[in-house]
């Protein structure tokens, strides 16, 4: 289930009502903000990502879908991307695809309700920091830092077997902790 | 597709769900994907775990400025501001030197244009006054007195060259409206005009040459009134004074 009034939302923003735009910022600037300043750890860096993410909403709401899933999971898929490329170029990394348009990437999920349930989301959160420290750090790094597991294995100067099998291991964990809930 | 192949390319789903598996190893992966229900209900739970990855992040809020920065790049903000020209310290400077520039030209033409109007006033005065210096060295000239209210002055005739200078002390200054107008008189009381003239500003005495086309010695008096800008075809105004010969 989608939460009507963003639907409302989006819709105006498309349309390109300013007080709509807005209301959606002041609502999710806190939710986005936390994940540019996660993957970019800088503050003025992820202001600039967070800000460039809210344009990007407002000059693409006409493409985004409800029957898709939430909106506040289009929003934190196009924050990270964009904090993703910003990380990249700083390190002179390849670029993600072209998908400051999460679109390419943006799937539907089963269950639309997992990401409005505040309490999921942050069992979550308590799951991968208590996931091993081994665990954890694949983890960090494959989806904050946006690193494959070969570029993994090269920054942590493991075996590429080894990041497999840490990485494979701590999703497992983490789906049994979610899917407790 | 054998077991051992099949879970060699299941064991890549965790990865992939998190974006992380290498380039080389994706084609085979979604290939499979396409015709494996059971991976794509595998992948379907590991992208539940990754998407919830994206808000499994504590919230934190930006600074105040991000919104003001964000909504002064909406289009009502950019419209309210207009077109933007913004001046760099040089430019304003260039422009200020420019309008000095200007404003003095404007301010030195004005005052040059009145400073030769002085001027040809001036001659005019001087040329004046020196014709009527060099009637009184005439043996010739008569000298008649004007005298009326707060007024006092010559009237200097010369018969012989036909010619007549009134030389006047503090006639009154008269609006834009009227003016000075000079009467020949002949013997009958006709008057006939002999010309208009206006007193200089700030100069206690006027000085006026009269010339007539007629003989002078045809008319026996001089005499001045106050008219309507334009003059007059006989006397209508005030009359300022009169002196027979």
């Amino acid at each position: 289930m989608t939460n009507p009034d963003d639907i409302e939302l989006v819709h105006r923003v498309a349309q390109a009502d300013e007080k709509a735009f807005l209301m959606l910022y002041d609502r999710y600037v806190g939710r986005v903000h936390g994940l540019t300043l996660r993957i970019l750890g800088d503050g003025m860096m992820a202001e600039e990502a967070t800000q460039d993410t809210f344009l990007k909403l407002w000059s693409r709401a006409r493409l985004y879908l409800d029957e898709r899933g939430p909106l506040l999971l289009w929003l934190l898929t196009i924050a990270r991307r964009t904090a993703l490329d910003r990380l990249r170029m700083e390190a002179r990394r390849p670029m993600l695809s072209d998908a400051n348009d999460p679109e390419d990437s943006w799937h539907v999920i089963s269950d639309l309700d997992t990401l409005t349930d505040e309490s999921r989301w942050r069992s979550l959160y308590f799951a991968v920091q208590s996931l091993q420290a081994d665990h954890r750090k694949v983890i960090e790094l494959a989806y904050y830092q946006g690193m494959s597991q070969s570029e993994i294995a090269e920054v942590l100067s493991w075996p590429l077997g080894t990041v497999k099998t840490r990485l494979r291991d701590a999703m497992k964990h983490l789906r049994a902790k979610w899917n407790e809930e | 597709m054998t077991e051992d192949e099949h879970s060699l390319l299941r064991e890549n789903i965790p990865a992939y769900a998190l974006g992380a598996l290498d380039g080389d190893d994706v084609p085979a992966l979604e290939a499979h994907l396409k015709t494996c229900e059971a991976c794509q209900a595998e992948l379907g739970t590991y992208r539940a775990v990754s998407d919830s990855l994206l808000a499994a992040v504590p919230p934190r809020q930006p600074s105040a400025a991000l919104r003001r920065r964000l909504q002064s790049q909406l289009p009502s903000a950019q419209k309210a501001r207009g077109p933007q020209f913004t001046w760099s310290f040089g430019q304003f400077a260039v422009g200020t030197a420019l309008v000095a520039l200007l404003f003095m030209n404007v301010f030195s033409f004005l005052q040059m244009r009145e400073i030769q109007r002085q001027q040809a006033g001036l001659l005019q005065q001087l040329k004046t006054n020196q014709f009527a210096l060099s009637m009184l060295a005439y043996p010739t000239t008569q000298s008649f007195p004007i005298a009326g209210d707060n007024l006092s002055g010559s009237v200097l005739l010369d018969r012989e060259r036909n010619t007549v200078a009134l030389v006047m002390w503090h006639l009154p200054e008269l609006s834009e409206e009227q003016i000075y107008q000079i009467w020949l008189i002949e013997p009958d009381g006709h008057r006939v005009s002999a010309g208009l003239f206006r007193p200089e500003a700030d100069v206690a005495y006027t000085t006026q040459p009269v010339y007539s086309e007629q003989d002078i010695s045809s008319f026996v008096g001089v005499g001045v009134t106050v008219e309507p800008a334009g003059g007059s075809d006989e006397p209508t105004g005030p009359r300022v004074f009169k002196v027979d010969f």
